[in-house]
């Protein structure tokens, strides 16, 4: 596959392809200027190839942060020159340690726009163009304008939300919408990095069943049996916070709220007889930290670039589709192709079958769909047809369907009958055929 | 300097809110800087990092992407050997070199850029040559903690490696004789890469790790129950608890009862068959009072661990017969007094590994998690006094001998919480043209194209090292010469090529049964990829793949020095072109 390729020869003249200055690309034109073993036939070495890489290739990078940081600095050494970057935070002190584009005076700078910066001092002849906000403000024709775009991110929902807007993007009529997708993650020493093409690959959503269950302890235990810490630190953020202040909203980046939480467990652990609660630990527990390291953030970034490159040059076969590394015990790394899901809500386009128990009440279906590994919609509008079954919003129209809530799912839906599931922070939607047991 | 007053001065912030508890303060600069890794190796990593001294030697675009990974986390210090000048190539490649510093030394102008990831890390450069250093100052590599080498040459690397391993005594050599004179040098990473390709393997003689951070949880002892918790688990009268407390007793203590009156039923024994474990998880299931008791499911899931008998592991059990363990002396490594004194305490009664006092979480209540924990804690408490006792006893018998010291109390508690998962790696002397026929003829069946990769480096090395240049890049014949090298090693292992295959599929119909499987590449095939992909770009230093070696190799130096995680035993093969890595031993 070579669509990040197929583009039309130079417009105008070639100079930006040319280094800044003598060898500049001196090895990297090494792999360019012929194939290797495995190269594709599709390969057109030497200059053809190195103007579409320098003139015309356009990326964009979403997260300047850990993996963006190193993203950026790869990607303006391989060659690309038109590279877009997306952040919406600031730069805080624990990012120093691995964010190596930022400085102790950075602290309160947007990370997009630093990072560009330096990017742009430090490798001659590469635009950086930043944007500080986020990946939603931007809409379809933003999206197509780049041949590739890499993720670098701490989120879940954002990646769910750019997968499926590139899913959605896709055009059959038009091979220029289909843009390739390279997404990394980083825990610790261990770290994955991917290749999707949009309807060709599995997606994102295509594997969301891969994700560890984020860890939630039942209310029961917090507010009633408490045996960990993490219980302690539970109450004071979840039951305890609301109650003492009402309406103000908890800040996990204000260190005083972090400490009004470390008393508040504390005495609650010391009551418990329950050791452990730390300053570090409530504010890991309260902001769901994920330790994070430079060296593993290089490795994920680098697979990532690499595998841009190659779709870009294919100077070398792409990842097909999933590398997962784990440095903890030696280098363990495993590469291998995730299956594509053909009832995925997202590219599968596929109705999902699902059984439904005789007693469930609309209001359950719409539990066990915020529930399901497979799916994990935050807030799910259910419609039939054209027949709203229960929205979220407007809420007018969410006040005109609430009383289904409680109404039995059978009532409503005939045995066979096909769901339309559609979420508000989601560009997608999901279809379900509905069986009784 | 102005920014580092700038942090300190950001950082002395007082928390109003707990003023007048009691509790420590806010974390101090130092502390949030480093937050997101010292989850990772706490305190005591952190302060081995700041006390090392790494060595580079060339400021390669892989040495300072290792740099990077390692100044960024607060290395102590860090020295860059190189003697060369700043060229347009190295500038593209190397994103710690800037135009400004064309013309200029590559190491002073390296540490610059590095230096100011972090103030806190102190930058040397070393302009001699490589070479002159070890004509003329060759002690001077023994100052540093570990030494990494990015692309020396084979005859150059040779003496590193020579140097490096031959006068370092490492205590498994059985000169225990020799250890007034004992000199550890430090461990050497070699590194080399070709366009694509690349692998590293670190030499070092020995390694000893307690906080290896395993996944592994220690034994609950539910089938050796100690006192306290076998005279709790039948204190409690499950019958008459009302229903609350019922659905509270934690697991632990339903499988210990469980297990105990199993026994008494059994002669003695534990449930071994498929049809006795089943009938023990009946049993735990008939014990509930309500259907929803989650406690006893939770029994039932663990229920295996009624029947895994806890033993010392067959791993720790070879650090006991390991020659630095059988020739102790005074001198020996701290690690190696404690598996003895570790060995000593297995062998007595109940012949386990001392208790960790970790409890997991379980379905309970709080009392009695609590009281469970306290019992676990008070008896883990109690193997440590007990080992603690052997130990010393060892330290004075060696002290009496005319040396010894005290293991520090830290350590033996990390030492007896990781007992059931200590390492030692012993690693061997980097060759780099893998010699070692028997490895090689091992590794070639586990993992043909990490081999491939190795081999095919090894095979430029070994070009240039013949030849005096590096081959060119795409030439027929200089892949050629690599290609008839990496054959000559591979048929001294009675590695022949494979048949090539005779269509049979074709022709005869009647071969069904091997068929239908996807072919798998042959080894061959992973050679020609492999040295084929040397050949295009020989001296390539491809931005991504120093970026990825960066990471790498910064994990390992990691890992060594602070003595926690699992560096690799063997070679790391990477290959960027099929995006797969591979470990082979050679």
């Amino acid at each position: 596959m070579s669509v990040a390729v197929e583009a039309p020869p130079a417009a105008n003249g070639a100079s930006s392809s040319s280094p800044q200055y003598p060898d500049q690309y001196y090895y990297v034109d090494q792999i360019l200027d012929r194939p290797g073993p495995r190269t594709d036939e599709a390969f057109s070495a030497g200059d053809p190839v190195k103007s579409f890489l320098r003139e015309q290739c356009k990326i964009l990078v979403i997260g300047a942060g850990g993996l963006g940081c190193e993203i950026l600095a790869n990607l303006a050494l391989m060659g690309f020159k038109d590279i877009h970057v997306i952040d919406m935070d600031t730069i805080d002190i624990s990012n120093l340690n691995r964010q190596f584009l930022f400085r102790p005076k950075d602290v309160g700078q947007p990370k997009a726009t630093v990072a560009a910066e330096f990017i742009m001092k430090r490798v001659p002849g590469v635009k950086v163009t930043p944007y500080y906000g986020k990946i939603q403000d931007k809409d379809d024709d933003y999206y197509m304008q780049f041949n590739i775009v890499i993720c670098g991110l701490d989120s879940v929902e954002a990646r769910r939300w750019i997968n499926a807007t590139l899913v959605n993007l896709v055009d059959p009529e038009n091979p220029e919408s289909l843009k390739p997708l390279i997404d990394g993650g980083t825990e610790g020493f261990k770290g994955q990095s991917r290749v999707i093409f949009p309807t060709i690959s599995s997606c994102y959503e295509c594997s969301l069943d891969m994700l560890n269950k984020p860890t939630a302890f039942p209310i029961c235990t917090i507010a009633n049996t408490p045996r960990l810490p993490e219980h302690c630190i539970e109450w004071a953020s979840v039951l305890e916070w609301p109650k003492v202040h009402a309406d103000k909203k908890m800040d996990t980046d204000d260190p005083e709220h972090i400490s009004w939480l470390y008393k508040v467990a504390s005495k609650r652990a010391k009551e418990f007889k329950i050791e452990g609660v730390t300053w570090q630990l409530t504010q890991g527990v309260v902001k769901n930290i994920i330790p994070a390291i430079a060296s593993t953030n290089a490795i994920i970034a680098a697979s990532c670039c690499n595998e841009a490159f190659k779709i870009a040059t294919t100077a070398a076969p792409f990842l097909n589709n999933y590398w997962m590394l784990i440095g903890t015990d030696g280098v363990y790394s495993y590469t291998f192709e995730h299956e594509k899901k053909s009832d995925c809500p997202v590219c599968g386009g596929e109705t999902m079958d699902v059984e439904v128990g005789k007693g469930w009440t609309i209001e359950r279906l719409i539990e066990w769909l915020t529930e399901n590994q497979k799916i994990q919609i935050k807030k799910p509008s259910l419609s039939l047809g054209t027949k709203p079954i229960y929205f979220q919003a407007p809420p007018q129209l969410e006040e005109s369907t609430r009383p289904n809530l409680e109404k039995k799912v059978h009532e409503l839906i005939p045995e066979g009958g096909e769901v339309t599931v559609t979420a508000s922070t989601l560009p997608f939607t999901l279809t379900l055929r509905l069986a009784f047991v | 300097m102005k920014e580092s007053q700038d942090i300190e001065s950001a950082t002395v912030q007082l928390s109003p809110v707990l003023e007048t508890t009691g509790l420590p303060g806010l974390p101090d600069s130092k502390e949030r800087r480093y937050d997101r890794q010292l989850r990772l190796w706490a305190a005591s990593g952190q302060s081995a990092l700041e006390s090392a001294h790494i060595l580079v030697l060339g400021a390669s675009p892989t040495s300072t992407s290792i740099l990077k990974n390692l100044v960024l986390p607060g290395i102590g210090a860090f020295t860059i050997l190189d003697d060369g000048v700043v060229e347009g190539k190295d500038l593209g490649a190397n994103f710690f070199l800037e135009t400004d510093s064309l013309g200029k030394n590559k190491a002073e102008e390296a540490i610059k850029h590095l230096g100011e990831l972090n103030d806190s890390v102190a930058a040397h450069a070393e302009t001699r040559a490589l070479e002159s250093i070890l004509d003329d100052d060759p002690t001077y590599l023994h100052k540093f903690s570990l030494i990494i080498a990015e692309n020396i040459p084979q005859r150059i690397l040779e003496r590193v490696t020579a140097l490096l391993w031959d006068s370092s005594t490492g205590a498994g050599d059985g000169d225990a004789d020799a250890d007034a004179s004992q000199t550890v040098a430090p461990p050497l990473i070699v590194v080399r890469t070709s366009g694509f390709l690349a692998d590293f393997g670190i030499q070092l003689k020995e390694h000893s790790i307690i906080t290896t951070h395993s996944d592994s949880a220690a034994s609950l002892r539910i089938d050796k129950p100690f006192p306290s918790l076998l005279a709790h688990a039948f204190s409690l009268n499950f019958d008459k608890m009302d229903v609350t407390d019922h659905g509270h007793i934690p697991f632990v203590v339903i499988l210990v009862r469980v297990l105990q009156e199993w026994k008494n039923d059994h002669a003695g024994k534990a449930p071994s068959t498929y049809a006795e474990k089943q009938e023990f998880k009946q049993r735990i299931v008939k014990m509930k009072k309500k259907d929803d008791e989650e406690n006893f499911d939770e029994a039932v899931a663990q229920a295996y661990k009624a029947w895994t008998n806890t033993i010392v592991p067959s791993e720790i059990e070879a650090l006991f017969n390991d020659p630095s363990t059988k020739n102790l002396t005074a001198n020996s490594d701290p690690f190696y007094h404690l598996v003895h004194a570790l060995q000593i305490y297995t062998s007595q009664p109940p012949h386990t590994l001392p208790l960790s006092a970790t409890l997991p979480d379980m379905k309970s209540d709080t009392k009695s998690y609590i009281h469970l924990q306290r019992l676990y804690k008070e008896q883990a408490a109690e193997d440590k006094a007990r080992f603690t006792d052997i130990l010393r006893g060892i330290e004075a018998g060696a002290a009496g001998a005319g040396g010894g010291g005290s293991v520090a109390l830290g350590m033996v508690d990390d030492f007896v919480k990781n007992a059931h998962a200590l390492r030692l790696i012993r690693g061997k002397k980097w060759t780099g043209l893998t010699d070692d026929v028997e490895a090689l003829t091992l590794a070639r069946e586990m993992a043909p194209a990490a081999v491939a990769t190795h081999l095919s480096l090894s095979a430029l090395y070994a070009f240039e090292g013949k030849n005096g240049r590096l081959p060119k890049p795409g030439d027929g014949a200089d892949r050629e010469e690599m290609t008839a090298w990496v054959k000559a090693r591979l048929t001294a292992t009675g590695w022949a090529p494979e048949p090539e295959p005779e269509d049979s599929a074709m022709t005869g119909a009647d071969e069904e049964e091997e068929e239908p499987m996807p072919k798998e590449i042959t080894l061959w095939e992973h050679v020609t990829n492999a040295v084929g992909e040397v050949s295009r770009a020989p001296a390539a230093e491809l931005p991504t793949t120093a970026a990825l070696m960066g990471g790498m190799v910064a994990q390992e130096v990691i890992k060594v020095i602070t003595k926690q995680y699992i560096p690799i035993d063997g070679v790391c093969a990477v290959d960027l072109a099929s995006s797969t890595t591979g470990t082979v031993k050679v």
